[in-house]
């Protein structure tokens, strides 16, 4: 067999390699702005962890983690974040308590109630409550919400005080994880109310109309269609609000009463608690070096737990999504 | 016989929906459904002295939610219980959300505007103490400082999230998926260890002191996922027809993006921008660990103090006193004033009729 032979030469040569300089330097400009993301990640990793380093030698990442004291006045100070690590998580969990049954309302009102300009004004003002900066939902919880919050945890404990969770021998109701928590709610809303929303809009409008054909009513069609085939976003939703209650720093040390010695399981509406980035404000100020890197070592453990919520509920929500590539 | 064809037109329906429309019956039973709940509940209020949140939750709620039950079976027969629950609920949660909203708004608005004057917006602190009276001194230098701080982190990042969500749309790069899990995984990174980072990276190791520009920088991982992510959302909705039709007919791939794909993705381009910037300019954790108070002026982005409104608003809220948590209310109604400009700028730009109306 003889070589093929080319007939007509081809003027371009067909690669996907940039022939031209304009087309260089626009990849090159490109791919150098997304490598330096990998950079950027690397290095909060990089100089995080060589600063923390000593802490978590000192103290052991176990120890660190799951002990509790906070003490820079000793010989030896001793430095560990279990109860703050706990208390973020009980916080969150409070705040995702009140804030799910409020968002998936409201995004059910938004996509099936609502007549079409209602549902607009609606929507956008649950994007304006998202775009409210957490330091004035701070200074708002702080000065007005605080005692409406602590009335409204005294009477909990005067109802319901024989149940250990709403337990409180300090006799005062401010700065308690229950206020912080509903500060929380407040901010994540937005955030779990407009994922739901993308997924109940997206939802097959064939699927609502076959259950209202079969006799479904209004709730049962809600039960049975509408919840199962969103509850993998609303889940990753919630995941992703969670991520964000863990990080928040300046509101709920304005709220809240941090308590380094012991962990406050679950008595909500007790003047204890603790946040872990909170902590890292409330010690910043006038911190030793040996503080600082425990403080940067509560910062990694932070860092650590959000993304891997995070990762899983990204992972959720693309999975809750199959139509979307 | 042959049959003559009726051409007498029909009347039409004088509705164009005649199944939406509502008996009088059925206006009836949810007019009383919803008003004695209500009735019952002020009675309580105000004749039983009961507290309202407990009477809301206690009274209230069972009530309406018997009441709209029974307005259910009136209209729908049984299998409107549930459907008559279903909506008390939703409103009644639904509404909460409204609640808080209006709240946090009407206070910011209330004691805000107590403060607010126009020397509040141009003077400095330099002669205030945490009990001056507000006749003087103000957030002058804050926004100032805002603007400054913000604008080097929106000139940084810009450029770099663009290019990097350009990366992710229109380049077939290798590295694509790795990229968009990272910035995905900056996009959960808490403030205060961006705040930390910088930190530990500048201030820690003596490069620099506290100053204006390591705030910028500590801005720039939390900008930056936001911008891309928005941002290659926009170029995503570009039709590939358009950019496979300009390649087709002999472009290169940069004048393809810049002549065709850009101008088409624009308005969300400025939609991503504008978010970013909404995103940053109330953080406050990453500039207090970057950026010291200053009470005066300072132009000066690469040294000294810089005050910013979110942090002049933790500083004089720290403070505690009631003069200066009204200095804090006014700052918190400036910073929602600037927070409230972005955010209806970005919807502007990112409307369909706007775009239309450019055409």
């Amino acid at each position: 067999m003889s070589e093929l032979i080319e007939v007509v030469p081809p003027k371009r040569k067909l690669k996907v390699k940039a022939s031209s300089t304009s087309d260089r330097v626009f990849y090159g400009i490109s791919t150098a702005a997304a490598y330096s993301t990998i950079f950027l990640v690397v290095a909060i990793l990089f100089f995080l962890s060589v600063r923390a380093w000593p802490t978590f030698e000192r103290f052991g990442v176990i120890n660190f983690v799951f002990g509790s004291g906070w003490d820079n006045t000793l010989e030896n100070p001793s430095f560990a974040i279990g109860p703050m690590l706990y208390g973020s998580f009980l916080i969150a969990g409070i705040g995702v308590l009140f804030a799910v049954p409020m968002a998936i309302s409201i995004a059910y009102f938004i996509e099936f109630m609502a007549a079409k300009p209602i549902a607009k004004a609606t929507a956008f003002l649950v994007d304006l409550l998202a775009a409210i900066p957490s330091v004035v939902i701070g200074i708002w919880g702080l000065t007005i919400f605080s005692s409406v919050g602590a009335h409204w945890g005294e009477m909990l404990h005067n109802a319901l005080g024989f149940l250990p969770m709403f337990e409180n021998d300090a006799g005062n109701f401010l700065r308690t994880p229950f206020i912080a928590g509903i500060i929380v709610s407040v901010m994540i809303v937005p955030i779990i109310a407009s994922i739901t929303r993308e997924i109940f809009s997206q939802i097959d409008k064939d699927l609502i109309s076959a259950s209202l054909a079969l006799g479904g009513n209004r709730e049962s069609t809600f039960r049975k269609v509408i919840l199962p085939t969103a509850s993998g976003g609303i889940i990753g939703g919630v995941l992703l609000a969670l991520g964000r209650a863990l990080g928040e720093t300046v509101a709920i040390f304005f709220v809240l009463n941090l308590v380094f010695n012991e962990v406050n399981w679950f008595r909500i509406v007790l003047p204890e608690g603790g946040a872990i980035a909170s902590l890292i404000l409330a010690k910043f100020a006038d911190a030793t070096a040996d503080e600082i890197s425990a403080l940067l070592a509560a910062g990694v453990v932070l860092f650590v737990f959000t993304l891997i919520i995070n990762s899983i509920a990204s992972y959720i929500v693309v999975k809750a999504q199959p139509w979307r590539k | 016989m042959e049959k003559v064809v009726d051409l007498t037109p029909v009347e039409r329906p004088k509705k164009s929906t005649p199944w939406t429309a509502v008996s009088a019956k059925t206006k009836l039973t949810l007019i009383v459904a919803s008003l004695i709940p209500g009735i019952v509940f002020l009675y309580f209020l105000i004749a039983a002295d009961m507290d309202f949140m407990a009477g809301l939750i206690l009274v209230f709620l069972p009530l309406q939610l018997v009441s709209s039950s029974l307005a259910g079976i009136l209209i729908l027969g049984r299998r409107g219980i549930l459907d008559g629950m279903m909506i008390t609920t939703t409103l009644f949660l639904g509404s909460f959300v409204f609640v808080l909203l209006m709240s946090v708004m009407w206070a910011v608005i209330e004691r805000g505007f107590a403060t607010l004057s126009p020397q509040f917006i141009y003077q400095n602190d330099v002669y205030v103490t945490p009990t001056t009276g507000l006749e003087i001194g103000g957030v002058g230098h804050a926004v100032l400082g805002t603007l400054l701080v913000v604008g080097l982190s929106t000139i940084v990042t810009v450029p770099l999230a663009l290019a990097t969500a350009v990366y992710l749309t229109e380049t077939r790069g290798k590295s694509r998926g790795l990229i968009r899990t990272l910035l995905q995984a900056m996009s959960g990174l808490p403030s205060v260890v961006s705040g930390l980072f910088i930190y530990s990276m500048l201030i820690i190791s003596g490069i620099t002191s506290y100053a204006g520009w390591v705030g910028s920088l500590a801005l720039i991982p939390l900008m930056l996922p936001t911008v891309s992510r928005v941002a290659e959302e926009a170029l995503r909705l570009v039709p590939a027809e358009l950019r496979n039709g300009a390649l087709g007919l002999g472009a290169s791939a940069w004048s393809a993006f810049s002549m065709v794909t850009l101008p088409a993705a624009k308005s969300g381009l400025v939609t991503a921008v504008l978010l970013g910037v909404a995103r940053i300019v109330g953080e406050t954790a990453p500039l207090l660990l970057t950026t010291s108070l200053a009470n005066k002026t300072n132009l000066n982005i690469l040294e000294g103090g810089i005050s910013t409104l979110p942090t002049y608003l933790y500083g004089y809220v720290s403070l505690g006193y009631d003069t200066s948590i009204q200095r804090a209310w006014g700052a918190a109604l400036v910073l929602l004033i600037l927070v409230g400009i972005l955010f209806i700028a970005a919807r502007v730009a990112s409307s369909p009729k706007s775009a239309k109306k450019r055409k």
